[in-house]
């Protein structure tokens, strides 16, 4: 009691300590110092409608990148916390007609969905992560429905591993080329996609991008539920 | 039911895919219609065998005539279903009569059976709690026959006919 209480005040304090910070910072009010920068230069410097995608990837890449490399680390972090030689679905109850056909007929249009997402990240909201995680989620939906389904391991890692290589390909080409890691060549030196702004193949390289980071994160969480899903059997 | 083979079940899926495309996208842009092909093509290599065990057969202009006139009949059902569930709510002696009920379905491919199970939980007062084989059991607001021949009559019935032609 007397240490709910305690954690009580505690958290009044903090909170109230917050709230006086933020009473200084205006509400709807034009503060933009970098922001208006991105925003009048979105367009003609990376080609990008979104900006928020062109943030990212082009200006802050190395943020994405070390997004990445955490989602990776994650990844095989749990598989080494969950390692066992002998592993296996254990789920005992299938799911009824009802929820396996479903899974089958959704399965390629999350897919699709997913991939929709990631390829349209520099003209609509989304981009790599969301549309990564859809993929998962299509996974996810065909772990629950059938008690034996096991993803391709060895495709996925492989592929993951690939993705994840691309990803730094891209950033060495820029390099090779133009001078500094991820230089967005394909936009600055190639000037391929100017003459058609907002159109699906312009915005440099951020759609080749997102496609490899879709992909990744795509196989890295699916990698993870089945990790997951599995307990250890013993013989 | 006999599996259609390969090619056939791949291209339908392709072309499943590619409308879901043109839908999604909403824009006949080339650069769009020429991704969203490339983008069918892959996703549905990886994906048509769990897809599809019927392949093109799904395409028979008669069955997509029918399931084009199933849309409006299945609305116009559950427009009645949700104003009885209303006019029960709102009724002052709450006119229900509960139970679970056992029906029969003469459908044989499981997407028919998942379409038929579907439709008989958005419509009037009826959910389905388990499908086993032809056996649907079903949670009925206001149970007028308990028989299995009489509820399959007022449940089932009325769609089978139309997803006998477009399921099979």
């Amino acid at each position: 009691m007397v240490k709910r209480l305690l954690a009580i005040l505690v958290l009044l304090i903090i909170g109230y300590w917050l709230a006086q910070g933020l009473a200084n910072v205006p509400f709807g009010e034009n503060k933009m110092l970098v922001g208006q920068y991105y925003l009048d230069h979105v367009k003609e410097q990376t080609g990008a409608v979104n900006a928020v995608t062109a943030v990212v990837v082009n200006y802050r890449g190395f943020d994405t990148l070390g997004e990445v490399t955490v989602l990776f680390i994650a990844s095989t972090g749990v598989a080494a916390l969950l390692w066992r030689r002998k592993r296996k679905r254990t789920a005992k109850t299938k799911g009824s007609v009802v929820l396996t056909t479903g899974t089958k007929l959704l399965f390629p249009f999350v897919i699709l969905f997913g991939a929709y997402i990631f390829i349209h990240g520099h003209l609509t909201p989304g981009g790599g992560f969301p549309g990564g995680a859809t993929i998962a989620t299509a996974f996810l939906l065909l772990y629950m429905a059938f008690i034996t389904y096991e993803i391709p391991h060895r495709g996925f890692e492989a592929t993951e591993g690939l993705a994840g290589m691309g990803y730094v390909l891209v950033g060495l080409i820029g390099l090779a080329i133009g001078g500094y890691f991820l230089l967005d060549w394909v936009w600055q030196t190639w000037g391929f996609g100017h003459e058609n702004l907002g159109r699906l193949f312009s915005g440099g390289f951020i759609p080749i991008i997102y496609t490899i980071i879709g992909i990744k994160v795509g196989m890295e969480l699916s990698g993870i539920v089945d990790n997951m899903l599995k307990e250890e059997v013993s013989e | 039911m006999a599996e259609a083979s390969r090619i056939s079940r791949y291209l339908y899926t392709i072309i499943v895919l590619f409308i879901i495309w043109l839908f999604l996208t909403a824009s006949l842009d080339p650069q769009e219609l020429a991704f969203g092909l490339v983008l069918s093509l892959i996703i549905g290599a990886f994906t048509y065998e769990i897809f599809t065990t019927r392949g093109l057969a799904n395409l028979h202009p008669k069955r997509v005539a029918y399931a084009i006139a199933y849309i409006p009949y299945f609305l116009w059902a559950m427009l009645l279903a949700n104003l009885d569930v209303a006019y029960r709510v709102l009724h002052p002696k709450r006119p229900i009569n509960p139970g679970i009920v056992e029906c029969r379905t003469n459908l044989r491919s499981d997407v028919g059976k998942l379409v038929l199970a579907n439709s008989i939980t958005l419509t009037p007062g009826t959910i389905t709690l388990e499908v086993e084989g032809d056996r649907y059991f079903i949670h009925w607001i206001d149970v007028k026959d308990a028989s299995v021949e009489g509820a399959s009559k007022s449940i089932t019935g009325p769609f089978e006919k139309f997803l006998k032609v477009i399921f099979g």
